[in-house]
């Protein structure tokens, strides 16, 4: 397992984009804009729901009423971010699977998240039929904002522990 | 004066102490997010291209409290980071770019709360809301632009 996953990071960082933004002075940092900008729109629909279910802030709109319209852009958010994400990934694939931040990262906390994120969607309604949020929503939502911080602490943890030629 | 700031025995601390120094960064990061994000999903809405049918002025007063908290947090963890370095930072160009482009991209962000209650009265989106919104979007987009500049052309960062 661990060498066919060692293989796909190498064939990763020869494919044409990998070697392109490797060889490119000006791309690397591109990426990383690409993906900071995704992520930005991901969280900030994400937060917006999940914070007006834990029941903080304004109470202009329900928690499902938030999802449903921010629903969408989420999504949008995510490609992008994935998109930046994958490309800076293939630039030294061999690097980043090799520190154990990133492998959380990647394998865990962020399919966690993603799975937490779509549940959170489809029991919004269910969650907040009455006029005060069931427990249930609260720590859903409460849940959803620890697994974006443990995913951006580990891109952090990541990027301090490990010695990358592009930083 | 920067030199000073940055030979502070608290800004010394933070800088040797990795996990202190990985603690802001990290808050920087979330707080940036939830600021550009929620900044920019309104501006999308002005523009027409998100859920168009549903109301602004909800979306507007739902989003703006995590706007100015994310916008206040990632300010003093963006202080602290630029304390441990300050001396450097103050002299590359792309950092004073990246500070002109946040400051103009507050004001915008700014004239379009203000002006939000008042477009959603007249119903229809007028053209300096579009304009508005679309200044906004390039300035914090720009604004994230010039960030991830700052290591790539003066190593810094």
């Amino acid at each position: 397992m661990h060498d066919a996953v060692l293989a796909g990071c190498r064939w990763l960082e020869s494919t044409p984009w990998g070697v392109m933004v490797r060889d490119s002075t000006w791309m690397y940092p591109v990426m990383k804009w690409v993906h900071f900008a995704g992520l930005s729109v991901w969280l900030g629909a994400s937060l917006t729901v999940d914070l007006r279910l834990i029941g903080v802030g304004e109470r202009r709109q329900t928690a499902a009423e938030l999802s449903n319209r921010l629903f969408a852009w989420s999504w949008i958010g995510f490609f992008v971010a994935f998109l930046g994400g994958f490309l800076l990934f293939s630039v030294e694939a061999t690097t980043y699977v090799s520190n154990i931040g990133f492998r959380l990262k990647l394998a865990v906390l962020t399919p966690l998240a993603l799975i937490w994120h779509v549940v959170v969607h489809k029991k919004a309604r269910a969650w907040t039929q009455t006029e005060h949020t069931s427990a249930m929503g609260k720590w859903a939502g409460l849940i959803e904002c620890l697994l974006w911080v443990s995913v951006v602490t580990a891109s952090v943890g990541f990027l301090l522990t490990n010695v990358l030629t592009y930083p | 004066m920067w030199e000073g700031l940055q030979d502070a025995a608290w800004v010394t601390t933070l800088a040797t102490t990795r996990w202190l120094y990985g603690l802001v960064l990290v808050v920087h990061y979330f707080a940036l997010f939830c600021c550009v994000g929620t900044i920019v999903l309104l501006d999308l809405r002005i523009l027409g291209v998100a859920d168009r049918s549903l109301p602004l002025l909800p979306l507007a007063q739902q989003l703006r409290l995590w706007t100015w908290i994310g916008f206040g947090s990632a300010v003093v963890s963006g202080f602290l980071l630029f304390a441990t370095k300050a001396g450097s930072y103050v002299e590359v160009t792309p950092f004073h770019v990246k500070m002109l482009i946040i400051v103009l991209a507050v004001a915008s962000a700014l004239a379009v709360e203000w002006s939000v209650p008042k477009w959603d009265r007249a119903g229809a989106i007028p053209v300096t809301a579009t304009l508005l919104a679309l200044i906004s979007i390039v300035l914090w987009l720009g604004a994230i632009l010039a960030a991830v500049e700052i290591p790539a052309l003066t190593g810094l960062g």
